[in-house]
């Protein structure tokens, strides 16, 4: 609507693109588009990035710390140069069209200047005027002058013009006097900048459930009616307890707390019609993490249905069940009541009719996702359309494309969706921003100038030590300041000192200086685990000019306070030792020269089906060759067995027109009935071979994307397989596309879901089964609406929009009844091909056992995936016990694999649904195209290193190391064994098996090890 | 609780299985017994025969070598090597009169924190069964340590290190990765070696 009517295709393409909003979906989105060599313009309207997903305390379905997990992501938004960050902004207008926009901003003044603030916080401490923390849920107060959280990036001030008392009165400016930067601006004004942009990623989050929908719940009214947001506030340890959770009323520790769930969800009289899709796993968590505060208290979880249908939650909520001990009840309690004594009063009507009361300590309510309050003034400003309850309107197989051109959209505000589907589509749209504005890539970009590194040879250790809180995550647990001191009184050490978060963007700035200051030059962070955080932390030594390899890391949470829960001093012992070995460590670690590798420009996707072709096609668009491997005739994998999706096309449609995009693409080389049989090499240089109708094929390429998919479980069970009136959904949707999809005398249908899913012959939910049911339901009505169809379910898991379908299917007379895993439907079927089932279940509402004769049985079989075995062992990566692919992590890392340059998409990651697909495939094609679009690849230096007058020239080394990387050479008359650096990937078995010792490994020297084998003992560490 | 014996136990764990797998036991909050402290190592095809011996020299009850499940190392073989470096350690052990269980080598996948946890606790308990070092052994303990600092210094010995190289070899030419083969293949390629050195009575009696 806002394009210009001379709308040709321009001949500039920009390099630049605009992200809007800094939660954890649009930091990601900014982050992939950097590595993909894009400028970007990452635009908050808050004064900092970081969203909602800052406020968390915990991360589910693992309970993982979620600032841990976030900081290093702002921290490293936050020092790319090619990230320009604008607090405090809104995206006001967008002329013009795709690669070449032109995006007005409206930046509101911070009135403390961002580039000289050095965030020390003597404003806040001297502002006169108290105003509620919003970081807080307004638990707390903070001041007009103010920063949003302690590790807000930017790490800068602001202040709040509503409040401020000079700004409103001249009355005071005491900041102005106090701050020693002179940074306080009064007068800084708005600012309007229009920036040319080629494409614009729109990731503004979700809003809150407006407050009249929480009073009915006597939020507002009732002290100790807390929202879940409060509630996560009450649980952090930087929150407004210090993490304890207390009632407002009294700062008692509840003894019996409930969680209301589908607060502004799945609720017509608010207009919430969906399911926000979350809710009913962070109630779980939440619900474990008042059981970690609390030993003793009752918790109860209301739901109406338990959905917890991502990947492994289901196996994580059972186990919270089981081991919490929580009463879940399906029910939805009304409404709240106080009562004269105290407590809070819940009423509800169990599925039988039986009511129930009793009272609660405490009462969080699980409020659901809305669309950002913005969202009409956001479509306005971008041009494009909201679907029915304000959310951006996508379609099913273009799911991250708005309606306008080049405009994007990603997160909750595309639909309500968790942290891992919001990161996923973070990647999506990178690559697709990289596909539409390949031409002008690299062109808005400039590379991070690094200083020098300091020359620490010669130099006696001078170790600085971090050790952290990680809020309480290791300081509830183990002594932080005790192992601070006591690090200080290790040989070696310079300098030491606690962290509450020391991923945080000041603490990086901490780091650097007191590098400087003390001059130290080797460090240990005593923290989490290396395999997440070290190379924050090494990127942090880098600007403080010292080399990456002087750095080591004590993991003392992972595999420390998190294990070790209930006992503080041994925890606190074991971390003291963990710091000694670390620090033995690293006195003896030296600097190592950096390699950089050259990367072969081209991907290999492994399956041709929906997944396969869409991140082929999303990697051949951004300009890179693709290998395309099938293991079939055709493509199209299992998106053909489908006939109708829920808004009624036909998606086999869809993916016929994939078929033959895929093979046009001039940079798809398609390889149909082959296999990979054979790989080497690393990101950036692997090596194939593939198995084909014409023999063997050895290709070159830098990535791969596993898209191996599913299939179809097969039931053996409820006479499958004995009467031709027993279907799978499958089945059934083959029928329904024919012309006589009924048997003629079809009057009554009936279905059963979890057939093979959740602790079946499947122990997972298969997540699409329940939202296909319903879908299919609703086609028969269509076709016969006389015909009479119950389904028998466990739990409703039509998250989403997908609610809708639900309520139509509902209000259609189609009938749902819920049974138990202990009390699970049984059939038993006439004699012959075409007997009929007669199907016996427990019916909740009558309070008995109900017969029901169907004319057809159709059953919800769930999803497997396709055998990863042999692939998985190829490729060295790990599979889940469900033989999924694992991702290298759940929450923020969801395609990439623990091997560098492997990706996954599709089933073969976990069950989902054709959009999530979609959007996964094009996230694994983002993903992988980084490593080619820099071109070059800096793997950390931790080869091996041949010491010549040593060696004795046996070629043991050379015999064993699976990568050619060691070879013998003449020198003179001696063989000798030389490193072949670029090949070597640091695994060590030659130094083990060197008969003399002539051969080490980078940081993990023989000395090194022997340092920390000695350090084991107190005494032993001289 | 007070005086009760707590074992001290050495790990060396790769990064990309066991090591994973401790990490996602922490964030699953699967609680084990604190005794384990853990050194990390890319591959267990690193692990050195002189570690784990001076392991037990520096103060440790029990020793713990964890990588990928036979077949999975991240880097083909290292696991395998590993086993070559263990049986060699074993054999020592066995020479001094040292409880074999005191050593151990298992594998945990990088999904498998539930398993990573079971084998430690497992150990843990196994150690505490066992006592210090010497106990379970009936030898004083600094006689022990001091001839496990003799076996080490032997471990890093041209010799012995020869032996592993053709147990390796071999091992790699036959493909066959059981243990009592990789044992056996040990025994023949050191035995001869071992026997030198504890003639010499650098190790064992």
């Amino acid at each position: 609507m806002n394009a210009p009517a001379s709308n040709i295709k321009s001949v500039v393409t920009s390099g630049a693109v605009m992200v809007i909003g800094g939660g954890v979906a649009g930091v990601q989105a900014a982050l992939d588009l950097s590595e993909l060599g894009y400028k970007v313009y990452l635009v908050e309207k808050s004064g900092a990035i970081g969203g909602v997903m800052a406020r968390l305390d915990k991360t589910f379905p693992t309970n993982d710390c979620s600032l841990c997990i976030l900081a290093p992501k702002l921290v490293e938004a936050g020092r790319d140069s090619n990230i320009k960050i604008l607090t405090k902004s809104e995206l006001f207008s967008l002329e013009g069209g795709p690669g070449d926009f032109v995006a007005r901003i409206k930046k509101q003044p911070r009135y403390i200047d961002e580039e000289i603030c050095n965030g020390c916080g003597q404003c806040t401490l001297y502002c006169l005027k108290e105003i509620g923390d919003d970081y807080n849920e307004e638990l707390k107060v903070t001041h007009a002058a103010h920063i949003d959280y302690a590790q807000a990036v930017p790490t800068s001030y602001h202040i709040d013009p509503k409040s401020c008392l000079q700004l409103n009165h001249q009355t005071c400016g005491l900041c102005a006097v106090v701050c020693r930067k002179n940074a306080i601006r009064f007068d800084d004004t708005e600012e309007i900048l229009d920036l040319s942009v080629g494409a614009v990623v729109l990731a503004p989050g979700f809003g809150r459930i407006s407050n009249d929908v929480l009073r009915h719940y006597g939020w507002g009214k009732f002290t100790d009616v807390l929202t879940a947001f409060e509630h996560e506030r009450l649980m952090c340890a930087s929150g407004p307890t210090g993490g304890e959770i207390v009632r407002i009323s009294d700062h008692q520790h509840p003894k019996k707390i409930a969680f209301l769930q589908c607060i502004g969800s799945r609720d017509e009289t608010c207009g919430n019609n969906y399911c926000s899709s979350v809710c009913c796993m962070y109630a779980i968590k939440q619900a474990s993490l008042a059981r970690e505060h609390d030993p003793e208290a009752e918790i109860t979880l209301f739901y109406m249905d338990v959905r917890t249908h991502g990947k492994g939650f289901d196996a994580a909520r059972e186990r919270a069940i089981a081991e919490n001990n929580f009463r879940v009840i399906y029910a939805r309690p009304p409404q709240v009541e106080d009562v004269f004594d105290g407590g809070l009063l819940l009423t509800w009507v169990e599925d039988s009719g039986k009511h129930h009361y009793e009272k609660f300590d405490l009462v969080v309510l699980s409020q659901g996702l809305e669309a950002p309050e913005d969202a009409e003034q956001i479509a306005r400003a971008a041009g494009i359309y909201l679907n029915r309850y304000q959310f951006a309107a996508t379609d099913a197989y273009a799911p991250l494309v708005t309606s306008r051109p080049g405009v994007y959209v990603i997160g909750a505000f595309q639909g309500p969706k968790d942290i891992p589907d919001s990161v996923t589509q973070a990647g999506g749209v990178a690559g697709l921003c990289s596909g539409l504005l390949a031409a002008g890539r690299n062109s808005e970009t400039m590379d991070a100038v690094l200083p020098e590194e300091r020359d620490v040879a010669g130099e006696e250790a001078r170790i600085g030590v971090f050790v952290c809180h990680c809020g309480i995550n290791i300081g509830g647990i183990v002594n932080v300041p005790a192992v601070a001191d006591y690090a200080r009184t290790l040989p070696g050490v310079a300098y030491a000192t606690d962290n509450l978060y020391s991923c945080s963007q000041d603490a990086q700035g901490q780091i650097v200086s007191i590098i400087k200051e003390h001059n130290l030059n080797r460090l240990v962070v005593s923290a989490c685990t290396p395999r997440t955080h070290e190379p924050l932390f090494q990127t942090t030594m880098r600007e403080a000019g010292l080399n990456r390899a002087l750095f080591e890391m004590a993991n003392i949470r992972d595999q420390c306070s998190w294990v070790h829960m209930n006992e503080k001093e041994a925890a606190t012992d074991k971390a003291k030792d963990l710091v000694r070995m670390a620090v033995a460590k690293a006195r003896t670690l030296t600097p190592l020269v950096e390699q950089e590798l050259p990367v072969t420009p081209s991907a290999l996707v492994v399956g041709g089906g929906l997944a396969g072709m869409t991140a082929a096609l999303a990697i051949a668009d951004q300009g890179f060759a693709c290998t395309l491997v099938e293991k079939g005739k055709i493509l199209g994998g299992r998106t053909m067995l489908l006939t109708r999706d829920r808004y009624g096309n036909d998606p086999r449609q869809m993916v016929k027109e994939l078929i033959g995009k895929v093979k046009k693409h001039q940079k798809i080389k398609l390889l149909c009935e082959a296999e990979l049989t054979a790989i080497s090499g690393y990101v950036g240089n692997f090596t194939s071979t593939i198995d084909g109708p014409q023999g063997s094929t050895v290709i070159n390429h830098g990535v791969v994307v596993i898209a191996t998919g599913g299939k179809p479980h097969v039931p053996k069970k409820f006479g499958y397989g004995e009467s031709d009136r027993v279907l799978t959904q499958i089945e059934l949707e083959k029928r329904l596309d024919g012309k006589k999809p009924f048997p003629s005398d079809c009057r009554q249908i009936v279905m059963i879901q979890c057939v093979g899913s959740r602790g079946d012959d499947l122990a997972y939910c298969s997540r699409i089964c329940c939202g296909q049911a319903v879908k299919n339901a609703l086609r028969i009505k269509e076709i016969s609406p006389q015909t009479q169809i119950t389904i028998l379910y466990r739990d409703m898991r039509t998250y989403g929009f997908m609610e809708d379908d639900y309520r139509r299917a509902r209000a259609q007379g189609i009938i749902f009844t819920r049974f138990t895993p202990e009390a699970p439907p049984e059939v038993m079927v006439g004699k012959g091909k075409t007997g009929k089932p007669v199907v016996k279940v427990f019916d909740p509402i009558l309070g008995d056992e109900v017969e029901r004769r169907a004319d057809l049985l159709i059953l919800s079989t769930g999803i497997e995936s396709e055998d990863p075995s042999s692939l998985a062992r190829l490729l060295k990566v790990p599979v889940t016990s469900d033989k999924f692919y694992l991702e290298a992590h759940v929450k923020l890392r969801p395609v990439d694999l623990a091997v560098d340059g492997v990706f996954v998409c599709g089933l073969a990651h976990a069950p989902k649904s054709i959009d999530e697909s979609i959007a996964q495939a094009q996230a694994a094609a983002g993903r992988a195209c980084q490593p080619l679009a820099h071109g070059k690849i800096t793997p950390e230096p931790i080869v091996s290193k041949v010491e010549p007058e040593k060696c004795i020239g046996c070629g043991a080394c050379e015999s064993f190391c699976p990568y050619k990387a060691i070879t013998l050479y003449k020198d003179g008359k001696l063989r000798k064994a030389r490193t072949i650096t670029a090949s070597c990937k640091g695994c060590g078995v030659c130094a083990a098996r060197c008969p003399t010792l002539a051969i080490d490994m980078g940081r993990f020297t023989y000395d090194g090890i022997m340092a920390q084998v000695r350090a084991f003992n107190p005494q032993g560490d001289e | 609780m007070t005086n009760e014996y707590n074992p001290h136990i050495l790990g060396f764990l790769c990064n990309w299985c066991c090591y994973t797998a401790a990490d996602s036991a922490g964030v699953g909050r699967y609680q084990y017994p604190p005794n384990l402290r853990v050194i990390r190592i890319m591959c267990t095809g690193r692990l050195d025969p002189s570690f784990p011996l001076e392991g037990l020299v520096g103060g440790a009850d029990g020793i713990f070598v964890g990588g990928c499940h036979p077949g999975e190392c991240h880097y083909q073989d290292g696991n395998y090597h590993a086993l070559v470096s263990a049986s060699l350690v074993h054999e020592m052990l066995d020479r001094l009169g040292i409880v074999r269980e005191r050593f151990l080598i298992d594998w945990a996948s990088a999904a498998e924190g539930p398993n990573f946890v079971k084998i430690i606790t497992a150990f843990t308990e196994q150690i505490r069964k066992l006592g210090p070092l010497g106990q379970a052994e009936k030898i004083d303990q600094r006689d022990l340590r001091r001839q496990l600092s003799e076996a080490a210094y032997a471990a890093r010995g041209r010799k012995l290190r020869t032996g592993l190289i053709n147990a390796s070899r071999e091992m790699m030419k036959s493909r066959d990765f059981s243990r009592p083969a990789i044992a056996a293949l040990v025994k023949d390629k050191c035995g001869k070696v071992l026997q030198e050195i504890s003639a010499g009575g650098s190790i064992g009696r």
